[in-house]
């Protein structure tokens, strides 16, 4: 039947250009919304010439902003980590009163804005807050210094790591864990040689979007900083105090490494995503 | 011995898992636990594993009290049902984490490894990772993995479930292998028959997490103790008759009872009959077996060697049939026999006749009478006439404050009233629902005795108050039948089930009909409304033909009354009722025994006895001996919707 044939093909045709219509959408969308600002970054970045890029990436004050930012990223990740992994443990292998509520809790920061994060630390925190009196006690400041910026950072990446392990460490059970105990591993040592390796990629896939989301970080960060450059200034707050001063090759360079940064993280985050779906 | 249970139960939210287990294992020995799903098998094996702790009594491993253990210390190896080999290390890793673990070095560690995987016959495959084995192989290096710290014992719980049929036998035969050569004492849990006959040195029946029956294979295939253990492991007849003149007699058929340890005229008896021990033939000669009369061939199965066939034979008098069910619309008996496949009958009515068969003696109900106030003498004489007519035994049980010892001296008393062998005393002392919910709990008792009821104020109000009370409280915490003997119960002989709204409750219409055949009493099935209802007479009616499978005489009535318990109570004056059955209130609802329920009004307004029956029961009121006959009845329920 070489008529019907005929207009199966058509049709396949037909079907294969609303396709291509459908993808060429997809990339005109994307490229405006991704690679045009990329492009616009880099022009802007080298505009005057890698000399004063790179003279605006080595300046004092840029200097300490990455090191800053590296330092609350790490902070904020490292602290998530460990009692991410604590709370999603509680949360899925214990049975309590007031668990859903908690449950629910975590996807707090997700839900608030950060900027609402940082005025709630400057309500316990700054002067004449409730938690005040506890910190001065401890000989702790929290506002306008490093701690409390580490606090904000903490509080929005913290998240990430419980909802990734979570579904894991329910999927895979406890007979894995029993086994081990049956076999005599101590409850750390099954911790560390069974647990652990099981939600690895899970876990790391969580790690590496909180370090995203920490060096990201702006508006939590800049209410509780206060922003005193060479003290208090964060690569994202330099970026924002550039533009306002006028310094566009500065905001722009600072803001390119950021983003290559991001652009390794991202090739992390995928990795661990496609072995954390294998296993 | 290696194993030694004594007494261990567990209770999830006061739900009872593992009832009061004891058993020993012997050195080198495969035991086999074996049991339904959701019998608590698992559960037995995780507390000797040490990953789940009993609610009470004690493990003992090689002679160490391990109860309180975890499962690190008690040196043992387990297998689970489900491939729980590590999938992040590869088959040597998994073989050799027990010893790594005990920071045994590396060259032992391999050399041990080696040796297991010879012996599970995997040599060769230590490189491969989990993805890459079948699930036999992955059963296999479980196998190697919980041996390769020399537990003393091994537990196995469910290891071929997953498998396939052809996989699983192997795997059965090597584990036996294995077992033999390292003599390690093997507990398997399972739920086949098949697997359990195939590996067991013996086997343990478990029931409703009760240990019911311990044995060797074929003790257990051709000398079971109960009627569960016969029809749980192989097909087979089961059927209750009555001992006469020294024999068991099932209708024309009489047997001779060749242990009469327990057999009293006139008890109840059973037998098991297997299909193998069934001779079908064409002619009438009975070549010295027990004839059986002709029955006609109602099923015919080909298994392969042979041919399964049911047969009816006419009813026998006074005899019940337990196993198999008897299909619905049929009157008889049903003998299951088997018969060479090749072989073949002309008659399809042929002569039953028996070579062999095992008799059984039913387990008796106990009763537990508690006395809520001063009426200990009503109550005691209830429960004497109902251990005497239900054939069980009653224990006697008062409860005093943990204060006042006033009550000791009474209690002495009453102890040497008690002389009667069936009937024990003891003695608790502290809050009384706290102690009666507490004796339930530790011991099986089939039903719940009580003298008081909820009575109008007649006595001091004091009273009345705490007894309806702790009433209350028993209703709500417990769902064992409860009978309130309330004036004393004499005879029997006629009971009224009350279905008063709705439609008939299944578990009180067939325990009522229970305790009527058991008593030889009539059954009135009552329903009351303000209008009449087709559909709730075809309930009732069906209603009445689980009671006459249950050869118990019923009538059915429907009562035009506005209110139900005025109905019931006028039911009660004009039939003169012995005893009167009710539905249990919905503890949730919130009119729970309060003023206008219908159960409080019958009981204020009667003293007739009265038996309280909770529709959650899930042990019935005979115990095991009626298991089957349950899903009998509620098979023909169905078979009439």
């Amino acid at each position: 039947m070489p008529v019907s044939a005929a207009s199966q093909s058509q049709a396949q045709r037909k079907h294969s250009f609303v396709e291509w219509g459908l993808i060429a959408v997809v990339i005109a969308y994307a490229s405006l919304l991704l690679l045009g600002p990329l492009a616009a970054m880099v022009w802007g970045a080298f505009s005057e010439g890698f000399a004063r890029f790179w003279s605006e990436i080595t300046s004092p004050d840029v200097l300490h902003a990455l090191k800053l930012t590296v330092l609350l990223g790490g902070g904020a990740t490292a602290l998530n980590t460990a009692f991410g992994l604590a709370i999603a443990w509680v949360l899925v292998r214990h049975q309590f009163k007031g668990k859903r509520f908690i449950n629910g809790l975590v996807d707090l920061p997700f839900a608030v804005s950060p900027v609402i994060a940082g005025l709630m630390l400057i309500l316990l925190f700054g002067r004449d807050g409730w938690l005040t009196p506890l910190a001065d006690a401890i000989g702790l400041k929290l506002v306008f210094s490093v701690p409390g910026m580490l606090l904000a950072t903490t509080f929005v990446s913290l998240p990430f790591v419980i909802r990734e392990v979570m579904p894991i460490l329910s999927q895979v059970g406890t007979q894995q864990e029993e086994a081990a105990y049956t076999l005599g591993a101590s409850p750390w040592q099954t911790f560390l040689r069974v647990t652990l390796p099981t939600i690895r990629w899970g876990l790391l896939y969580g790690i590496s979007l909180t370090l995203a989301r920490a060096l990201g970080e702006f508006g939590a960060v800049l209410v509780v900083s206060g922003g005193v450059s060479g003290l208090t200034e964060t690569a994202t707050l330099f970026i924002f105090r550039s533009l306002d001063d006028r310094n566009y090759v500065g905001a722009y360079s600072v803001a390119l490494l950021l983003a290559l940064i991001s652009f390794v993280l991202l090739i992390l985050i995928e990795l661990f995503k496609a072995r954390r779906v294998e296993s | 011995m290696s194993i030694v249970l004594n007494q261990i139960s567990k209770l999830y939210r006061s739900q009872v898992v593992v009832d009061r287990v004891s058993l020993e294992i012997e050195d080198g020995e495969l035991f086999v636990l074996l049991g339904a799903s959701g019998s608590g098998k698992s559960t037995i094996l995780r507390m000797i594993a040490g990953l789940t702790p009993p609610t009470a009594g004690t493990i003992h491993l090689h002679g160490r009290d391990v109860t309180y253990l975890p499962a690190q210390q008690r040196d043992i190896g387990l297998v689970f049902q489900n491939y729980s080999i590590f999938r992040h290390l590869n088959v040597a890793e998994n073989i050799e984490f027990g010893l790594s673990v005990r920071k045994i070095p590396a060259n032992e560690r391999a050399r041990r490894r080696d040796e297991l995987l010879d012996l599970v016959g995997l040599a060769g495959l230590g490189n491969r990772y989990a993805h890459q084995l079948s699930g036999g192989q992955q059963q296999r290096v479980a196998l190697a993995r919980a041996l390769a710290h020399k537990p003393k014992v091994l537990l196995l719980d469910e290891p071929f479930g997953a498998l396939d049929v052809k996989i699983r036998a192997q795997l059965r035969r090597s584990l036996k292998e294995i077992q033999r050569k390292l003599k390690v004492t093997t507990v398997l849990v399972t739920h086949e028959q098949e697997e359990a006959f195939e590996l067991a040195d013996r086997i343990g029946v478990i029931e409703r997490g009760r240990l019911v029956e311990v044995g060797e294979s074929q003790t257990l295939y051709n000398k079971p103790q109960t009627s569960f253990v016969a029809t749980f492991l192989g097909a087979g007849t089961v059927l209750t008759g009555r001992v006469r003149e020294g024999c068991a007699r099932f209708g024309p058929v009489d047997l001779p009872i060749p242990d009469k340890t327990g057999v009293h005229e006139g008890g109840r008896i059973q037998v098991l009959i297997r299909p193998e021990h069934v001779v079908l033939s064409d002619e009438s000669d009975s070549g010295g077996y027990v004839s059986m009369g002709r029955g006609r061939i109602i099923e015919e199965r080909f298994t392969g060697p042979e041919r399964r066939l049911r047969l009816l034979l006419p009813p026998l008098a006074n005899t019940r049939q337990v196993a198999p069910a008897v299909p619905f619309g049929e009157e008889g008996v049903v003998i299951e026999a088997a018969i060479p496949a090749e072989g073949s009958l002309q008659n399809p009515e042929p002569y039953v006749r028996l070579k062999g068969w095992h008799l059984m003696k039913p387990p008796t109900p106990h009763l537990l009478a508690v006395a809520m106030d001063s009426e200990v003498d009503a109550l005691r004489h209830s429960a004497r006439w109902l251990v005497e007519k239900l054939d069980g035994c009653a224990t006697f049980l008062t409860v005093i404050p943990s204060k006042g010892s006033r009550r000791i001296a009474e209690m002495e008393k009453g102890r040497g009233q008690a002389a009667f062998s069936r009937i024990e005393s003891c003695l608790r002392e502290g809050d009384f629902v706290t102690e009666v919910l507490a004796e339930l709990r530790e011991k099986s008792y089939e039903m719940l005795l009580l003298a008081s009821a909820l009575k109008r104020p007649s006595g001091p109000a004091g009273r009345f108050h705490s007894s309806s009370l702790s009433l209350e409280r028993l209703l709500q915490q417990t769902t064992i039948p409860i009978l309130l003997v309330q004036g004393g119960v004499e005879k029997i002989s006629r009971i009224l089930i009350c279905t008063a709204a709705g439609e008939p409750g299944k578990v009180d219409v067939r325990e009522g009909g229970r305790l009527a055949r058991r008593l030889g009493a009539h059954v009135t099935l009552l329903h009351v409304r303000a209008k009449g209802n087709a559909r709730v007479a075809a309930h009732l009616e069906q209603a009445a033909a689980t009671l006459r499978t249950l050869e118990v005489e019923v009538d059915v009535r429907i009562r035009l009354a506005p209110d139900p318990a005025a109905g019931i109570l006028a039911e009660i004056r004009e039939g003169n009722h012995d005893l009167i059955v009710v539905g249990r209130p919905d503890p949730g609802s919130q009119k729970f025994l309060g003023d206008d329920d219908v159960t409080r009004q019958i009981l204020s307004g009667t003293d007739r006895p009265v038996l309280i029956i909770s529709s959650e029961i899930e042990a019935d009121l005979w115990g095991a001996a009626t298991f089957t006959s349950t899903v009998v009845q509620s098979q023909n329920r169905r078979g009439s919707v």
